[in-house]
């Protein structure tokens, strides 16, 4: 029988896909159509309603497809869909547990897909979505929410920060850690707020706060949630920013393939496309900096917050927390001390129980102790614990990674407060030295160079070394008391000072030539000089010229005449006379003149920094000047190793690694560890081995031969010696005649004629 | 000579005795096969056809879950076949009750094969008239989704229900919550009467023809068939209550005795949802009339007018509708 042809419209009848195609072209033809898909959804929500957990495959089915039509088009006819959303969420709310997987997903579909037609708001979508995100059993739906609800927070703050929302869920998120305490419902606030700090969307106080409620929560996951926010979460941001800056695309290539293939008009927009990525990332690249503050900065009152964290969960013997989850809180708390310059007394004694060798996870203790040890710590409180390191880990008898670990942990202590230590226990150390072990060594070498810096009589003289030796003579190397903080200044400020002058100068001489007329040009230029000067304060603006302003002359001291003749002679020698001048500055020799020189750029400098302002152009100018004269590597013999040290640490935290690197110093490393390394970072693949042999074990499996240029390879001398000799002994006709020949062949395809 | 070597390796390889070593397990055959396998479920992938003929109870349920889950129309039609042998016999034979087919059988009621449909409303009318009141609220939500479908053909199938329903539990169609209210809306919206959407189009329009409708012609057949439905409904609404006869026993029996009824005090609503307008009760015939007469009875006026003018099927339909109009609310 001839299959009875069906007319187009009569098949796609029953079909709410079409329906939906149809009603979004034209609503208000249809108008009457989809209020009678609204009646039937009505009647297959009561159905479904009056027995969610019974209802069969089919009205599920049906209703699923019928939710999905009126979500798509709910912002066509607002006034019949007013109670869509509502529904929605009343059936999520009450059924989420009993509802079919697919039908629960489409609901929570099909809200999202509301909020993106604004048919509601960002709050009220949240609002529904949380409560059930944290009280679902279902992990589909968890992750499904989660999602969902991150990607509505990006969005709505993608434009403009949504600072209304974002207080709203942080409120949120602030009342479910604090609560209950005891629940783990707290990780999802934790996951949430670490998700959106990873993405830069909050970076203010807030999100802190609440990782802050976190970590002093009862619950051990959320504590951990919270803690680890704090120790990597900055840094997972940065790299992500790393990461999505490094997406590139190659606008050659496309504007080539635009050129080779056929023009159309799916080519066209993917070549618009790439054009707006470049040029957004361009703008990316030249926009300011967003100025954002790590996490542990933002702490509002870290005293008390790294007291309570030490009390609650450290220093309280009822804690059964487990190790790893204790050292990951002690890391955090110590930061904070470190970071903040905290005073927990308390914490050092606690620290006595730990420090020994066969403590579990040793290195991750002493590197926490280090960490939390800093210049207003009093010495007298670290010294018990820096004598019992060197008493359980310091000994010939014990291993040498053991000694070589204790040492380095002594120095880093060491380093952040250098009165913690008594010379003899110090001799002691540094006779280490002499050691067998490398590590032990090194260590030994680390402790005595760091004592010649910061603290050189606990040395004995012959260990001093030359530098410190004439420091301490020249009362230059002096030992601060407790609690003296360095002075501060602002580095190269004198350099600055001099380029001014000089430019002064050199407008004056310029204007002198113009007029002739020297001495009545001074005056003028001072009274000008006076007066405020806009374009300082735009960076941008490098013209040298204009920084002139800002400077009292009548300071000017007398020291600057001879570099007044001196400037006759051309700007050249000046440049060098410069170098020369600044290292004489800074490096201070054991002539009493130059020191009184010193001594009175001192009091010059901080004159130029307390009586003038100094502006973006300025400090610009500083900048490069201070690249240029290198005057890190001129002043930096002392205090610049430990100061960037210092800063290091305070950036990234001391690790358990950084303590136990010296012991890794002169060990030969494994074949495997070799192996590792080599394979670090790279796609995983079950062997290792050449590359070529890889090509060749995937050309065996699929079953394909060599190349003939591989089979000539390897063929047999003995085979080819016969050829090669033959040719060797042609004639030059032959010859000729062969390479004509092969000059035809190739021209007419080859030997297979391809082509011809 | 690589090669050569190799080939000569790879040959000897093959007659090579395995060393067997103390402590370590025997090394597996070349020719080993491993046959254990993991699995979460077990797969059968025949049925056995065999059928249980000594157990009408059991048949009659499976013939029932076939009737929902069976992929082909013929198996469905089949078995609904075989309920309704079973149910209209002498003496029926229903082991699961009434209230159970109906749950499981209503969603076929928008099915897409047309002979399940009629198939359907065979095995309904099987059932005892007596037993559906009590469902009658839940046969009435699948109607009307009916009513409302895309396709016409279950449109009309499902009118054809609802004559059914109105027949075996009038009282109870009409007065169930969202029976009169809502089913009245499902009717305005399959004739295009609704007096919130699209009246603006109609009255712009240049043809009589009530409503723009999706795909398919809708011949005047099908909409005098609804119109006569709509009367029937109406007549079935406003028909004027028997008075009870006077009951000596009634007071103290409203107060002592148990209700005869299912769920006696549904009117209260103690339990549910609070209902709106439209899924409110109305059990009596003022109420009915009164809000019939505030939603319903302009539209539905101005609808029968026009229809009235086209005359032929549509015309005859029409007038029934008025008569029934007449007689309710006059």
């Amino acid at each position: 029988m001839v299959k009875r042809k069906v007319a187009a419209l009569e098949k796609v009848e029953a079909d709410l896909v079409n329906l939906q195609y149809k009603i979004r072209r034209d609503p208000r033809s249809y108008a009457q159509e989809f209020h009678d898909q609204w009646l039937a959804y009505d009647a297959q929500r009561q159905i479904f309603i009056s027995s969610p957990t019974t209802a069969s495959s089919e009205d599920v089915k049906k209703f699923h497809d019928l939710v999905d039509l009126v979500a798509h088009v709910a912002d066509l006819y607002p006034e019949i869909t007013t109670p869509f959303p509502d529904q929605l969420k009343e059936l999520l709310n009450q059924h989420h547990a009993t509802l079919d997987k697919e039908l629960r997903e489409k609901v929570v579909g099909s809200l999202v897909l509301l909020r993106r037609k604004d048919v509601i708001d960002s709050t009220s979508l949240l609002t529904t979505l949380f409560p059930i995100l944290i009280s679902t059993p279902s992990k589909t739906l968890r992750s499904l929410l989660y999602t969902k609800i991150i990607s509505d927070l990006r969005e709505s703050n993608s434009k403009t920060t949504n600072h209304k929302l974002n207080r709203t869920i942080q409120t949120v998120l602030h009342n479910l850690v604090t609560s209950d305490r005891t629940s783990t419902k707290g990780m999802w606030a934790t996951r949430i707020t670490r998700e959106l700090w990873r993405r830069q969307i909050w970076t203010d106080a807030r999100p802190c706060d609440v990782m802050k409620e976190a970590c002093l929560s009862d619950n051990e996951k959320v504590v951990i949630g919270g803690v680890r926010f704090f120790l990597g979460g900055d840094k997972e941001r940065e790299e992500l920013e790393d990461e999505s800056s490094d997406e590139d695309v190659d606008i050659k290539k496309v504007k080539h393939q635009g050129v080779i293939n056929k023009k159309t008009k799916k080519r066209q927009k993917a070549y618009e496309k790439a054009l707006e990525k470049i040029k957004k990332h361009e703008r990316k690249k030249h926009a300011p900096h967003p100025l954002n503050f790590s996490a542990l900065h933002l702490i509002h009152d870290p005293q008390g917050f790294a007291e309570q964290l030490f009390q609650k969960h450290l220093q309280n013997t009822k804690n059964k927390f487990s190790l790893e989850s204790k050292l990951l809180i002690l890391q955090l708390v110590t930061r904070l001390v470190g970071l903040h310059k905290l005073t927990i007394i308390s914490l050092y004694s606690w620290f006595v129980r730990y420090l020994t060798p066969k403590q579990l996870n040793v290195t991750s203790f002493l590197a926490s102790l280090a960490q939390a040890t800093h210049n207003l710590v009093p010495p007298d409180v670290i010294e018990p614990l820096v004598v019992k390191i060197a008493n359980e880990f310091v000994s010939e008898a014990s291993a040498s990674e053991v000694a070589a670990a204790g040492i380095n942990a002594i120095r880093e202590v060491a380093l952040r407060q250098p009165l913690c230590m008594t010379e003899t226990l110090l001799q002691d150390l540094v006779m280490y030295q002499k050691s067998k072990d490398k590590g032990v060594v090194m260590a030994a070498k680390g402790l005595q160079s760091l004592y010649r810096e910061v603290y050189p009589e606990l040395l004995q003289k012959k260990y001093r070394g030359k530098q410190a030796t004439m420091g301490l003579r020249a009362g230059e190397i002096r030992q601060r008391q407790f609690g003296e903080e360095e002075e501060g200044g602002i580095e190269g400020i004198e350099l600055l000072e001099r380029y001014k002058e000089e430019q002064k100068r050199k407008k004056q001489e310029e204007r002198a030539l113009n007029s002739g007329d020297t001495d009545k040009k001074e005056d003028n230029d001072d009274s000008d000089d006076d007066g405020f000067n806009s374009d300082e304060w735009e960076v941008a603006s490098t013209d040298s010229e204009s920084s002139g302003g800002w400077i009292d002359v009548s300071s000017e001291s007398e020291d600057d005449e001879p570099a007044k003749k001196k400037r006759r002679k051309g700007d050249e020698e000046e440049e060098e006379e410069d170098a020369e001048d600044t290292p004489a500055l800074v490096d201070t020799s054991t002539e009493a003149g130059a020191a009184a020189a010193a001594q009175a750029e001192i009091n010059r400098i901080s004159k130029l920094a307390t009586t003038t302002i100094l502006t973006p152009t300025d400090l610009a100018k500083l900048e490069e000047l201070r690249r240029e004269a290198k005057l890190d590597k001129a002043l930096g013999r002392s205090s610049k190793r430990k100061k960037e040290l210092i800063d290091k640490h305070i950036e990234d935290g001391l690790t358990a690694d950084d303590i136990e690197l010296p012991a890794l110093l002169g060990k030969k490393t494994t074949k495997e560890e070799r192996v590792a390394l080599a394979r670090e970072g790279k796609p995983a693949r079950d062997e290792h081995k050449s590359t070529q042999a890889i090509r060749h074990a995937k050309k065996d499996a699929e079953g394909k031969s060599t190349t003939n240029r591989e089979k000539a390879r390897k063929k047999n001398f003995l085979m080819t010696i016969g050829k090669a000799r033959a040719k060797n002994k042609r004639s030059l006709v032959e010859t000729s005649k062969t390479m004509r020949a092969h000059i035809a062949r190739s021209k007419s395809g080859g030997r297979r004629r391809n082509g011809g | 000579m690589g090669s050569s070597n190799k080939k000569k390796k790879e040959k000897k390889k093959d007659f090579q005795k395995a060393k067997l070593k103390v402590g370590k397990a025997k090394p597996k055959a070349a020719n080993f096969t491993d046959t254990s396998f993991k699995s979460k479920s077990i797969v059968v992938n025949q049925q056995t056809l065999v059928t249980d003929d000594s157990d009408p109870a059991e048949q009659f349920k499976q013939n029932l879950s076939l009737a929902i889950n069976a992929k082909s129309d013929n198996h469905r039609r089949d078995a609904l076949a075989y309920i309704t042998n079973q149910l209209s016999g002498t003496p029926p034979n229903n082991p699961v009750g009434t209230s159970a087919v109906l749950t499981k059988l209503l969603p076929l009621l928008s099915d897409g094969s047309a002979s399940v449909r009629t198939q359907l409303l065979k095995v309904l009318r099987a059932l005892p008239p007596a037993e559906v009141g009590p469902h009658v609220e839940k046969v009435l939500m699948y109607i009307r989704g009916g009513m409302t479908h895309l396709s016409n053909d279950i449109r009309s199938d499902t009118l054809n229900i609802l004559e059914w329903l109105l027949e075996v539990a009038g009282d109870e169609t009409v007065s169930c919550p969202g029976g009169w209210m809502k089913t009245l809306n499902s009717f305005s919206s399959m004739l295009g009467w609704n007096p919130n959407v699209g009246s603006a189009l109609n009255s712009k329009g240049w043809t009589s023809s009530s409503r723009a409708t999706l795909g398919t012609k809708r011949g005047p057949e099908a909409q005098a068939r609804q119109i006569h439905v709509l009367a029937k409904f109406l007549q079935a609404g406003f028909k004027p209550e028997a008075p009870t006869p006077y009951n000596p026993m009634a007071y103290w029996g409203n107060i002592y005795r148990l209700p005869g009824t299912p769920s006696p005090f549904a009117y209260l609503n103690l339990f549910g949802t609070p209902r709106d307008e439209d899924n409110e009760m109305y059990p009596d015939r003022i109420s009915r009339q009164r809000i019939f007469d505030a939603k319903w009875r302009v539209a539905i006026t101005r609808g029968m007018e026009s229809a009235k003018k086209e005359g032929g099927t549509v015309g005859r339909a029409a007038a029934t509708l008025d008569k029934a109009l007449a007689a309710g609310l006059g």
